[in-house]
């Protein structure tokens, strides 16, 4: 279609919109949401992201009336969240489920056309899930210590389920601040690449805790740190990355799968604190505390500027990694 | 025999039959309409399973899964349509068929050999899956290499007539398949600096664009419109030729099985591999692709074979194979349960249970799916010049509906003029898919065994498997030559 | 529509000359090849600074399929020349299309491609069944009605119970 068209239609629309952000913020607090809440998953249906989304939605619907979830998966996270931070139609009641993809996508993704911070509003982080360093359980290894000692004189590979996940970054920035000569195994999808870890294919894997807590439980792989900073409920003779890495300069290790909600920046401050409020019930709820342990995964603490000092946080520590890690964008 | 009692009374509910029938009827239909796949429909389910005892749960969503990998064929079947990627196999010869008017033929070797498979596969499940779980993690990357490099020899036997045709297609199939941001490296390839291309060409557009939409071009771009009763009063299959076609469906069982047990490997692969391996061995090699009840017999064993078998590597190893399984694993945490070893230790009953139930949607599937062809074949009497814009409708909105995206609409109608192209100029499409799955695969599992070999190319034959695989290509690649060859010395001696 | 009866069997084999479909083809896909190969490839696909192994190279397996295609088309642009495949009887369904036909196709596919966001799923799907039951130019009334209502369920099916949120279009704001 002729370009001029498409303009003169986004840009009616970012007016309408506009006209109606100014009529939303007018409005009082008693009236919002006045519509059906849209929450964007940025994965496809099936995903984890998309599991906590609706489970999100489903007990937040008590508080705020009827929530959408719509997918809109695309490179990375980003198509959704550069959708997001344009605006448009009923960007008041648009809200969006970000995880580590809304930090790292800038990183790897080339020539993003927003802002990771300044263009959104940080509702709430929800829910965090640690990463945790396994080895097979036939690993010659069995501490940080001794892998990191052997991977300084030889390669040691470390797989993940696919380039630019938080288990690829966090494994880089492993590297990163060890100096040791780790090499990253790519797979797709964590069917793909557990197998390969599993059958000692890979030497290591900073994987999510869901993913490998039953192997480890059934002893098929050794956890050896967990990347939070602190332990893990659910692993607590584990050490942390920080723990046990000092020495190596790791101390301050964090990386995490976190999910959170996340919103336009030109979200109303009633609205902001609707959906604060409304989160703050969820997470109190009986039915989110029994969800957690099923997924290894702890709530979430961050909200408004904290959230938003997480993120930025984020954003700057992948950009470095990635580029150290020589990932074109 | 307290154990079995407790498994009955934890199966014998209605809630769970009536989840089973609705889950395999929603598959069929969500599976029969072109871009909704199986995986979206049990997407799709999962929240509303979120209330629902574990079980039954995971009955409704493993329903869906069998009767999505049917569904698919349905409207493959009719209008050349793949309602699901494994489908792609099936139209090959069901769509012949249906021209020949024997779409109820067709249909029902689709069904029987769908059923039957799905029983062999579910019965290697419950008796064989520690085993075959087993194999799946004794496949690592060197050994994925050779299963891939196997795979792709099927690319001669649905090349169609021009064997050099099918290689080019399956080539430019690759270079498409290579589209995207590199899965090692992250730099750029071939994506122009389009945010919808770097995460790799969608594939459910692609794939009713190569099938679905060359049938209206082709359509509105013809002057004489041949009459075809594809009407489904045609003759129905009978004993005889299902008896013909049994060897064919047991061996592309099997095969769905094995496959369907390695993770990552997937149906699609299983129909194509099933297909090849029956065209080699029947009598009537000739007729493949021509409209071969075998062929659609072949075809459809294959996918569903993989059905049950995707659940070994979960149950047992608690390792999804595919996205549909890594779906079935979330309802299982949701509900708090973790697939793998310790399932079976804490949580027999309940496992067991969940077999009977996979049982019994296998002759769900055989009654609802008698039940469909009577309805869906209904659309064998529509007029084309009615049925195709709706058909245009369909396939626009399920390419929207993958990504939400507006894009994979014209990705869609490109492909569908790629597709159109080759079907004028005589080039099989079959390859160009089969080159955009295996190529990523190849690739991927070329660079894995080189990441970890550290060094050592010997890593490439480490082991029987490996072996196995190598033979396997090369007995395959020997065979193709010595019929290429019988063919020329026949073609010679004609003229 | 006017359902021309052809007997296939009366059209007659014959051979083409030297610019037969298989030469133009070979020829065609060895340009793309060429084009692929000595354009895109060099200038679409970055190269890291460093590799241990040529083959992990993003370059190499587009390289190879390439390659493959290349020497393919050489294959078949020679094979043609040498052996000229004969007419075959579907390529006389094709000459002679009404151009309002294929014209009215083209525009349909057209509003689906460009103007599915702006006039939204429905309208997009009246608008192109109409279209194309006018090229084939169907007589009953009933049938255009039918073009109206399916969009409209579809569509609805498809929001509502498939949760699947089609574009209702930007337009009608």
């Amino acid at each position: 279609m002729n370009q001029q068209i498409k303009n003169f239609f986004s840009a009616t629309a970012i007016g309408a919109a506009a006209l109606c952000s100014i009529f939303a913020s007018q409005a009082t607090a008693a009236d919002w949401p006045s519509d059906n809440i849209r929450l964007v998953v940025p994965y496809s249906a099936g995903g984890t992201t998309d599991l906590i989304s609706r489970k999100v939605a489903d007990l937040m619907q008590n508080e705020l009336g009827t929530i959408v979830v719509e997918n809109r998966p695309g490179a990375g996270s980003t198509v959704a969240t550069g959708q997001l931070s344009r605006g448009g139609r009923g960007i008041n009641h648009t809200i969006l489920m970000a995880s580590p993809g809304h930090a790292i996508g800038p990183a790897i993704y080339p020539g993003l056309r927003f802002d990771p911070v300044k263009d959104f509003r940080f509702i709430r982080k929800v829910i965090s899930i640690p990463n945790v360093m396994v080895v097979p359980a036939s690993s010659p290894y069995n501490s940080l210590a001794e892998l990191v000692e052997a991977a300084k004189n030889k390669e040691v590979t470390f797989s993940s389920p696919g380039m630019g996940s938080s288990v690829h970054m966090s494994g880089e920035l492993f590297k990163s601040v060890t100096e040791t000569q780790m090499v990253h195994v790519p797979f797709r999808g964590s069917g793909e690449a557990l197998p390969a870890l599993l059958s000692g294919d890979v030497d290591v894997s900073f994987d999510n805790m869901p993913t490998v807590l039953p192997h480890i439980k059934s002893g098929k792989l050794k956890a050896l740190a967990i990347t939070t900073p602190k332990r893990s409920p659910f692993l607590p003779d584990v050490p942390t990355v920080s723990e046990a890495g000092e020495q190596y300069g790791l101390s301050g290790f964090n990386t995490s799968a976190w999910f959170g909600v996340i919103a336009h920046n030109s979200l109303p401050d009633a609205a902001t604190s609707k959906l604060t409020d409304a989160l703050d019930k969820v997470m109190e709820s009986e039915d989110f505390l029994a969800f957690l342990p099923k997924f290894g995964a702890e709530a979430g603490i961050e909200s408004g500027d904290n959230f938003r000092g997480f993120i930025s946080t984020e954003v700057k520590k992948w950009a470095k990694v990635a580029q150290e890690a020589n990932i074109k964008r | 025999m307290e154990n079995f009692s407790e498994v009955l009374t934890l199966f014998l509910s209605v809630d769970n039959f009536v989840a089973i029938a609705v889950g395999v009827l929603v598959g069929v239909i969500v599976g029969a309409i072109p871009g909704l796949t199986a995986t979206m429909a049990v997407a799709l389910a999962l929240p509303f399973t979120f209330s629902l005892e574990p079980v039954t749960a995971i009955l409704l969503l493993v329903g869906i899964y069998k009767g999505g990998m049917y569904g698919g064929s349905i409207t493959a079947i009719l209008i050349r349509t793949p309602g699901s990627p494994a489908a792609a196999c099936t139209l090959l010869d069901g769509y012949p068929l249906a021209q020949q008017g024997k779409a109820k033929k067709a249909l029902k070797t689709a069904l029987y050999s769908s059923c039957v498979a799905d029983l062999i596969s579910n019965i290697a499940l419950i008796f064989f899956a520690s085993y075959l779980a087993k194999i799946a993690l004794n496949f690592g990357p060197p050994e994925y290499f050779w299963l891939i490099c196997f795979s792709l020899t099927i690319i001669v036997s649905v090349s169609g007539d021009s064997v050099v045709k099918g290689l080019i297609a399956a080539g430019l199939g690759v270079i498409v398949s290579s589209i995207g941001l590199d899965a090692v490296y992250g730099s750029q390839r071939l994506t122009f600096d389009s945010y919808d291309l770097m995460d790799r060409v969608s594939f459910i557009p692609l794939l009713i664009g190569l099938f679905a939409i060359p049938e209206v071009f082709e359509f509105y771009t013809s002057k004489v419109v041949p009459h075809i009763r594809t009407a489904a009063s045609g003759a129905s299959l009978t004993l005889a030729e299902f008896k013909r076609c049994l060897k064919t469906v047991i061996r592309g069982s099997l095969i769905g099985v094995v496959i369907g047990a390695i993770p990552g490997t997937g149906a699609t692969a299983a129909a194509f591999i099933s297909y090849s391996e029956a065209k080699r061995n029947s009598p009537r090699k000739n007729n493949f692709g021509k409209g071969e009840i075998e062929g659609v017999a072949a075809a459809e064993a294959g996918n569903n074979g993989v059905a049950g078998a995707t659940m070994i590597p979960l149950l047992s190893l608690g390792i999804p194979g595919d996205v549909i399984t890594a779906i079935i694993l979330g309802a299982f945490m949701i509900h708090g349960l973790t697939p793998g070893p310790v399932l079976f230790q804490e949580n027999l009953t309940m496992v067991y249970a969940l077999f009977c139930g996979i049982l019994v949607s296998s002759a769900v599937l055989l009654i609802v799916g008698n039940a469909a062809i009577r309805y869906f074949s209904l659309i064998a009497e529509i007029p084309k010049s009615i049925l195709l814009p709706i058909v245009l409708m369909f396939c626009v909105y399920g390419a929207y509906a993958v990504n939400n995206s507006t894009f994979d609409i014209g990705l869609m109608l490109l492909f569908g003029l790629l597709g159109f192209i080759f079907n004028r100029t005589g080039i099989a499409s079959a390859p160009f898919l089969i080159g955009f799955i295996l190529g990523p695969m190849f690739e991927d599992n070329l660079r894995r065994t080189f990441l970890i070999s550290k060094g050592d190319p010997s890593i490439f034959f480490r082991g029987p498997i490996t072996w196995l695989f190598i033979a396997l290509t090369i007995a395959s690649l020997a065979f193709a030559a010595y019929r290429y060859w019988q063919n020329r010395i026949a073609a010679t001696n004609a003229s | 529509m006017k359902n021309v009866e052809i007997d296939i069997a009366e059209i007659q084999e014959r051979y083409y000359g030297r610019f037969n479909p298989n030469s133009i083809l070979g020829a065609t896909f060895a340009l793309v090849a060429i084009l692929f190969l000595y354009y895109l490839v060099p200038n679409y696909i970055e190269e890291p600074g460093y590799l241990k192994n040529p083959m992990l190279s993003p370059r190499f397996i587009p390289l190879v399929a390439g390659w493959l295609v290349l020497t393919l088309s050489i294959v078949m642009l020679i094979e043609g020349l040498l052996r000229p495949p004969k007419h075959t009887a579907s390529e006389e369904l094709h000459s002679g299309i009404p151009k309002l036909r294929w014209a009215l196709m083209m525009a349909a596919c057209a509003i689906y491609m460009f103007l599915f966001e702006q006039l939204g799923a429905i309208t997009c799907g009246i608008f192109a069944s109409l279209f194309l039951f006018l090229a084939s130019s169907v007589r009953h009334v009933w049938v255009y009605l039918l073009g109206f209502a399916f969009p409209v369920v579809v569509s609805l099916l498809f929001i509502h119970v498939l949760n699947v949120p089609l574009p209702v279009g930007t337009i009608w704001e």
